[in-house]
């Protein structure tokens, strides 16, 4: 069989060689990205196929057909999307706070190294510790809303992101402190010049591994605490066994946890240049 | 000529755990202004920390370091490094500019002092360029001009060259020497290279180890012998110079 090749833009201008190189990654591209979405469609359709033929109990695990149906349901009278609202509107806040805290206490940590030495095992026993055991704690005392899930979805990426952020601080290269000092610049100086630009790209990468960390806390805040939100309708729909429902909810966190990480990468890159 | 700098039987100890390293106990000398002095020793007997010393990143323990001036001011030191440590996400400008920043001194003199000496020395085209698209030679100049742009009385140079190439280090040195005697500044070189010492110093100071103190004082005089400094290495002159340094250093490592 004769694989028909791709065409190049402006093939002209390049050398045999070149274009072969061209050719053959551009077919492999193709390849790959056909492949997924032949991966995907056929997985879709075995799922149909087998819930029709009931091979499997559409009760439980549903059906694309059906969960397309609820999809647009749900989506006509705006039920979704409120509560879509609600998941991100918490996780937008969870993480905006888990970077602002972060970003205060490294710095003091670093300004003040005997306070980060003191604080540092305190910060790395909270951080081993699975954090949402904290979640029930969390709502005794501070009973259920908002500002409850909130602190969940924080608690879950906090103290890494404290500690990664302080250990990213005190790699600077000692070197370049010392050309502040003999340029005459003091320690904040040091900070705003050397430390806090050096780090950027640790503290971005630090910054897309937390939104995602703050969307898990939500979700778990939401499960025990919730009366709005998708992890609130996982847990409703799994209670009424409307299964229909809860995979929907899924599916749509998966998309959530997807266009938050490439929003991160767009920031990223603009950062970059 | 004017004294500059003067070192009063200063001594340096570095404390730690498992004990005092007293690096020097006695150390003399003096650098007069205008002049070009080179430090050569052995690594690790006290070079850099003379250098920090004298910068005030560290206090002696006992002894004074005097550093005068013309007028009231006091004077000011400029600290070039080994490595460039240009900032990546500036440009050649902004990194230029650093000190003048940090110092709050972007007045239209300085920066107009900072454009000249990038038009003087031929960098000018460089400015709107990251430092990731300069040569290593090209990079540490401008580590000078940073320096310069803050005009100091004194410079103090740490092995500027040592991360360069063969070849570069050649160029660069002698760039930096044209520099630094065009702009009339006093300079106190350090460095473990006898050769750079001599092509670019007008005084060598040859340091002996554990305590360091100064061994010797060379003066180097190619322009009394009529000889131009971009063409010492060629020169005999160059070689005994080179010898008799060796020879010095070759002592100092039988002595211990
Ligand atoms: N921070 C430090 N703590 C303890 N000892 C040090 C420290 N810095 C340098 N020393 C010691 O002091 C001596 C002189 O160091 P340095 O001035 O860097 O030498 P040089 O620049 O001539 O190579 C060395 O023996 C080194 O081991
Ligand atoms: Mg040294």
């Amino acid at each position: 069989m004769k694989i028909p090749k791709p065409k190049i833009k402006g093939a002209e201008h390049y050398s045999e060689g070149q274009l072969n190189y061209l050719q053959r990654k551009k077919l492999y591209q193709f390849g790959i990205t056909w492949g997924r979405i032949l991966f995907l469609f056929s997985f879709l359709l075995l799922w149909q196929i087998a819930a029709d033929k009931e091979w499997i109990d559409a009760f439980f695990f549903s059906s694309p057909i059906d969960i397309t149906r609820l999809f647009v349901d749900k989506l006509l009278n705006l039920e979704l999307l409120h509560h879509i609202g609600i998941t991100l509107m918490e996780s937008g806040i969870s993480f905006l706070l888990i970077i602002l805290l972060s970003l205060i206490t490294a710095s003091c940590f670093w300004y003040f190294p005997s306070v980060g030495k003191m604080f540092e095992p305190f910060l790395i026993l909270l951080n081993s510790l699975p954090k949402s055991a904290l979640a029930p704690l969390i709502i005794v005392w501070m009973g259920t809303g908002y500002p409850t899930i909130i602190l969940c979805g924080i608690s879950v990426g906090l103290f890494g992101c404290i500690l990664n952020l302080y250990q990213t601080f005190q790699q600077t290269d000692p070197e370049r402190l010392k050309l502040i000092t003999t340029l005459g610049g003091n320690k904040f100086q040091a900070f705003t010049k050397v430390v806090f630009p050096g780090s950027l790209p640790a503290f971005i990468s630090i910054s897309k591994v937390n939104i995602g960390l703050a969307l898990v806390g939500v979700i778990i805040g939401e499960f025990l605490a919730g009366k709005q939100g998708l992890g609130y309708l996982i847990i409703y729909g799994s209670q009424v066994y409307q299964l229909n429902l809860v995979i929907l909810s899924i599916l749509i966190l998966c998309a959530i946890a997807v266009l938050l990480y490439g929003i991160m990468n767009i920031i990223e890159k603009r950062l970059k240049c | 000529m004017s004294v500059i700098l003067k070192l009063d039987q200063v001594a340096y100890s570095y404390y730690s755990d498992t004990g005092e390293v007293s690096v020097m106990d006695n150390m003399d000398f003096t650098i007069e202004k205008g002049s070009f002095t080179a430090i050569v020793g052995p690594s690790g007997c006290g070079k850099s920390t003379i250098l920090s010393l004298i910068a005030g990143l560290l206090s002696p323990t006992a002894g004074f370091i005097t550093l005068y001036s013309d007028d009231f001011a006091a004077p000011k030191i400029g600290y070039m490094l080994q490595h460039d440590h240009l900032l990546e996400w500036r440009d050649i400008y902004h990194n230029v500019i650093l000190g003048l920043e940090i110092q709050h001194k972007l007045t239209p003199q300085y920066l107009t002092f900072a454009n000249e000496l990038l038009e003087k020395y031929n960098l000018a085209h460089t400015k709107n360029l990251l430092p990731s698209e300069l040569s290593g030679g090209m990079r540490q100049r401008i580590a000078l001009i940073r320096t310069l742009t803050l005009k100091p009385d004194l410079l103090l140079l740490d092995e500027p060259f040592s991360a360069l190439d063969y070849q570069t280090r050649l160029l660069v040195s002698k760039d930096v020497h044209h520099i630094i005697k065009s702009e009339n500044k006093t300079a106190l070189l350090v460095t473990h290279d006898i050769s750079e010492a001599i092509a670019m110093a007008d005084n060598i100071l040859l340091l002996s180890k554990s305590p360091c103190h100064v061994k010797q004082c060379i003066p180097i005089e190619f322009e009394k012998h009529g000889i131009t400094r971009d063409k010492v290495r060629d020169s005999k002159l160059f070689q005994d110079y080179f010898d008799l340094i060796w020879r010095e250093l070759q002592n100092e490592n039988t002595e211990t």
